[in-house]
């Protein structure tokens, strides 16, 4: 009698747990369900984003044969008055302040690289492979010291630095713009090639970064082309205030 | 007797096998479950790509019609043998509010720094703020009133910090005016936002949110002396 009672509460919880993973079992195959729903909507996602892509990149080449076309006109218009000339020539030198278009001119050019020789086995285990790798924060400085030293414009890979870039990093990714870049980096900017030559001084940042590992160079040039900024900017919710 | 107790050990270890079994098939799904995870993240990560995108081809959009309009006026003209004048006023005044040389006002957030006992705020705090403030999209932004362009630098000089070459000191106010929700939502976001990594290391950081910022002029004129037109063909 005894051993019966000992049987069956063995059996009833057996069952429980039987019952138990059962239930869990449903419930998974139903996340699994929404999992082959979500890879659908994936798919349509990724077209969709393509798309828009696409459509951002025929609207932009309209875009960019407008402001060209507003160029010449603006220059045709104003080619008999002084006054209309010099307005003229001031709104071309703010948009190349600005960074909306194309410019050159003399500076330096500094090339940032990850130090690829050393691996996570290469090192001891006092070292991390993170002081070999350059992260956006270094990037971030050297800009700052370039404008400290008179800079006038500034690119990075191509990507004009306008007064709203930032520089982040997301994961292994470093970002401008909003557009990924990857090592190795060149900074160009366009200014007074001695003064901004001075970051290569004993004790500079590019001294810095040579020291904890990643490879930095700096050199004087006489010419660089720095691009615009590939994008549209837009005043959404300032307003003049006087 | 004997015979009862056989059957219910036979009974009990095909109920061991088969709990065992269905254990072993969990074991699968829960793993596979893991990629539900990375799969929601893609989503995520798409449904952004998507929007930004979206964004970027409505604000080119918006920038083509007007590009186009200003054509249209100009030739207007030009065909009238009028004076442009009012026009290129019209377009300089456009570049000089995007230059920060026009006071501007509007909604956005106001993020104070001050020096503790512990800790002094540096250069670097200042350049990281502006950094995730635009990244979170700000237009215009001014440290002690000392606006904020593409060329301004930040530096520290002995206890002082120098922004665009003038000496400020603490508490620093920082202003900026933009989309006040993404400013003030990217700003706290927990553990990583910049309050709550500035506040859990020791530093006095806050934030408040106003829907009538007021960003100051700059007081420097841009000179130019290295910068060359590209001549388009």
């Amino acid at each position: 009698m005894k051993n019966k009672k000992k049987v069956a509460i063995t059996l009833g919880v057996v069952c429980g747990i039987l019952v138990y993973s059962i239930f869990l079992q449903i419930n998974t195959i139903r996340n699994f369900n929404s999992m082959v729903a979500d890879t659908n909507t994936d798919e349509d996602l990724r077209n969709q984003v393509l798309k828009w892509k696409e459509k951002y990149d025929n609207k932009y080449e309209e875009f960019e044969t407008s402001e060209k076309k507003l160029s010449q006109i603006r220059e045709f218009s104003t080619q008999d008055s002084d006054s209309a000339t010099q307005t003229e020539q001031q709104i071309k030198m703010n948009n190349m302040i600005l960074g909306l278009t194309d410019v050159k001119g003399e500076g330096v050019e500094i090339i940032l690289k990850d130090n690829s020789e050393v691996t996570a086995d290469s090192i001891s285990a006092l070292d991390s492979i993170e002081y070999y790798l350059v992260h956006a924060a270094d990037i971030a400085s050297i800009v700052n010291e370039l404008k400290n030293a008179g800079a006038e414009a500034i690119s990075i890979n191509n990507q004009r630095v306008i007064s709203n870039s930032s520089i982040t990093c997301e994961g292994n990714v470093i970002k401008i713009n909003g557009e990924k870049i990857g090592s190795p980096f060149v900074i160009q900017a366009v200014g007074s090639p001695e003064l901004l030559y001075g970051l290569a001084r004993p004790g500079g940042y590019i001294e810095l970064l040579n020291d904890t590992g990643v490879i930095a160079q700096i050199n004087k040039k006489e010419i660089m082309n720095i691009p615009k900024y590939t994008g549209v900017m837009n005043y959404k919710y300032c307003r003049i205030y006087e | 007797m004997k015979k009862g107790k056989k059957v219910i050990i036979i009974t009990i270890g095909l109920m061991a096998m088969f709990l065992a079994t269905i254990i072993f098939i969990q074991f699968k799904t829960v793993e596979e479950t893991n990629i539900t995870d990375i799969e929601n993240m893609r989503e995520t990560e798409l449904r952004e790509q998507l929007s930004g995108w979206k964004t970027k081809y409505e604000e080119t959009n918006q920038k083509l019609e007007e590009n186009l309009q200003k054509i249209a006026e100009y030739e207007n003209k030009v065909d009238k043998n009028e004076e442009t004048s009012e026009l290129l006023e019209k377009e300089l005044d456009q570049t000089e509010i995007l230059l920060g040389k026009v006071n501007v006002m509007g909604e956005g957030v106001i993020i104070s720094l001050r020096d503790n006992d512990e800790y002094e705020i540096t250069s670097a705090d200042l350049l990281d703020l502006i950094n995730e403030l635009n990244y979170a999209g700000a237009e215009a932004i001014s440290i002690n009133d000392v606006r904020i362009l593409s060329m301004t630098d930040i530096v520290d000089v002995g206890n002082t910090i120098i922004v665009d070459g003038q000496r400020l000191a603490g508490p620093y106010i920082v202003k900026s005016i933009g989309n006040q929700t993404y400013l003030s939502s990217t700003l706290s976001l927990k553990e990583t936002g910049f309050i709550d990594k500035y506040n859990n290391s020791g530093k006095s950081v806050t934030m408040e949110k106003s829907d009538k910022v007021v960003i100051l002029k700059t007081n420097k004129e841009t000179k130019i002396k290295y910068l060359k037109e590209v001549v388009q063909k």
